[in-house]
C-alpha cells in the first residue's frame, strides 16, 4: 500500500462513525453525518490529497424528507473518486457551504440553491444562476408536477393531417 | 425639412397610386436579387445544429445558392433557430432578432420549434416558437436532415421571390400580442432595448395592434408615439388572441 492510501486510513482512524465501502477499483463511497462532513472535507483534502472537488450533487427523498448531497472529490495522486453522502433534512432546509475549503463550491451549492432550495450558510452568492427568468418552486423537487406546469403555461398546437400531405412545399 | 417619415420627400407631389406603382416595381426587383444572396445568422443553442456544416461544406454546399453564415444579426437577414429553446434563450433570441434589419426570415428547425418536441415536458424550455416572434417556414424532424434544410431553404427563396415572405411585417403589426406572450415569461416589465414601435413608424407597419395594453408602459421612454399620430386602439376593438396562422411546410 502506497504511502497516499494509508494517509486515507489514517483520516477513516479518526473519524470511526463513517461507513466505507469501496465500490470499484478507483471508487469509494462514505457516508457520513451532516455535521461530520466538513471535517471529513477538510482532513480528505489536507491528510490524503483530495483536492479536487469536481461535484455537489442534491438528491431529493421525498419519503423520508430528506436531501442527500453527495460530494464528489478527486485524489490527483492516487487516482481516487471519494464520494462522501450525507442527509439534511428538508426543514429547515439549511446546511454549511463548504466555500471556505473548495472556492468552487459556491457555484455547486448556488446551482443546488436554484433547483431545490436548499440554504447554504456561508454561501458568498445564492443568486439566481442558470434560471433567472424562473418565478415557481425549485424545479427539480420531486414535489415539483413539471408536465402540470407545463400544460398550465404553454399552449399546443394541434396537429393538423394535412401537414404531411405536401412535403415539397407545393412545388413537388 | 420634415422629419415625419410619413410625410413624402419630392420635388413634386406623387399620387399615392403611382408612388405605390413604382415602389411594388422596386421591391419585385428588389426581392429578386435579395432571394440570391441571404446571410444567414445560426443560434444553435439546439441539437439541430450539427447538421448545419454538413449543408454548408463541401458535400451540400450552401453557397451555391447564395446563402452564406453570418455573425451578426444586423448583417443578416434569416435567423435560423436550430432547436430548443429555453426561456432564458429565447430573451436572447428575441434581442438578436429584433436587431436584425427588416426585410428578415425566421426558419425553426425541428420538432422542438414547432410542438416543444421531446422537450414538451420541460418547465425549461418553450414550446411555440410563432408566439414570440414570426416565423417563415419550419422544418420538422428530430433533427432534420440537411437535405430538408436545404428544401426549405429553397422554398424560403421561392417565397422571397416572389413577394410572399412577409411575416416580419406582423412582428410591428401585432408587436402588442407578441410582447405580450414575451411578458407571460418575462414578466410584466419586460421590454427589449430596441425600439420597435419607432421601426415600426419608420418602416410604416403600424397595425391596429401595434400598441396596446402590454406596450404601454414603453411610451415612458417614447412620449413621441402619440405626437406622431397614431390612433390607440380602443380596448374593445382588440382581439382577445389573433388565430395563429400556422406555417405548414
Ligand atoms: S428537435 Fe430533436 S434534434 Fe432538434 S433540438 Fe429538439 S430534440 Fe434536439
Amino acid at each position: 500500500m502506497n504511502r497516499e492510501l494509508e494517509s486515507l486510513d489514517a483520516v477513516f482512524r479518526e473519524m470511526p462513525d463513517l461507513k466505507v465501502e469501496h465500490t470499484g477499483p478507483r471508487r469509494t463511497r462514505i457516508q457520513v453525518e451532516a455535521d461530520a462532513l466538513p471535517t471529513l472535507l477538510e482532513l480528505l483534502k489536507g491528510r490524503a490529497g483530495y483536492l479536487h472537488l469536481s461535484a455537489i450533487s442534491c438528491v431529493d427523498w421525498p419519503d423520508t424528507e430528506e436531501f442527500e448531497l453527495v460530494y464528489h472529490l478527486w485524489s490527483y495522486q492516487v487516482s481516487n473518486l471519494i464520494s462522501a453522502h450525507t442527509r439534511i433534512p428538508y426543514d429547515p432546509g439549511r446546511y454549511v457551504s463548504v466555500y471556505d475549503l473548495h472556492a468552487p463550491a459556491v457555484y455547486f451549492e448556488r446551482d443546488i440553491h436554484e433547483m431545490f432550495g436548499v440554504w447554504f450558510e456561508g454561501c458568498p452568492d445564492q443568486e439566481p444562476f442558470i434560471l433567472t427568468e424562473w418565478q415557481g418552486p425549485p424545479p427539480m423537487r420531486k414535489s415539483f408536477d413539471t408536465v402540470a406546469y407545463v400544460n398550465d403555461t404553454f399552449e399546443w398546437r394541434e396537429y393538423q393531417p394535412e401537414w404531411a400531405n405536401d412535403p415539397s412545399g407545393g412545388k413537388g | 425639412m420634415s422629419t415625419d417619415p410619413n410625410q413624402a420627400v419630392a420635388c413634386r407631389t406623387v399620387d399615392a397610386e403611382e408612388r405605390s406603382l413604382l415602389g411594388r416595381v422596386l421591391d419585385r426587383i428588389a426581392d429578386h436579387c435579395r432571394a440570391r444572396s441571404l446571410f444567414v445568422l445560426h443560434y444553435c443553442t439546439g441539437c439541430g445544429a450539427i447538421e448545419l456544416p454538413p449543408t454548408m461544406t463541401s458535400r451540400f454546399d450552401l453557397e451555391r445558392v447564395g446563402m452564406q453564415p453570418m455573425v451578426t444579426p444586423r448583417q443578416a437577414d434569416i435567423l435560423l433557430i436550430t432547436g430548443y429553446l429555453s426561456v432564458k434563450t429565447l430573451k436572447r433570441v428575441v434581442m438578436t432578432y429584433e436587431q436584425m434589419q427588416g426585410p428578415k426570415y425566421v426558419i425553426g428547425l425541428g420538432s422542438c420549434t414547432i410542438n416543444g418536441g421531446m422537450y414538451w415536458n420541460s418547465y425549461a424550455t418553450i414550446k411555440l416558437l410563432d408566439r414570440y416572434i414570426p416565423v417563415d417556414n419550419y422544418i420538422a424532424g428530430c433533427m432534420p436532415r440537411p437535405e430538408a434544410i436545404q428544401q426549405v431553404f429553397l422554398d424560403l427563396m421561392g417565397r422571397i421571390d416572389r413577394g410572399e415572405a412577409q411575416a416580419w411585417k406582423d412582428y410591428y403589426r401585432r408587436y402588442d400580442w407578441y410582447l405580450g406572450q414575451q411578458q407571460q415569461l418575462f414578466g410584466t416589465n419586460w421590454q427589449a432595448p430596441t425600439d420597435v414601435v419607432g421601426e415600426a413608424i419608420r418602416y410604416r407597419l403600424v397595425g391596429e395592434q401595434t400598441l396596446g395594453s402590454h406596450t404601454a408602459h414603453l411610451e415612458r421612454y417614447a412620449p413621441y408615439y402619440d405626437q406622431l399620430g397614431i390612433i390607440r386602439p380602443e380596448p374593445a376593438r382588440m382581439k382577445a388572441r389573433p388565430q395563429l396562422e400556422v406555417v405548414s411546410r
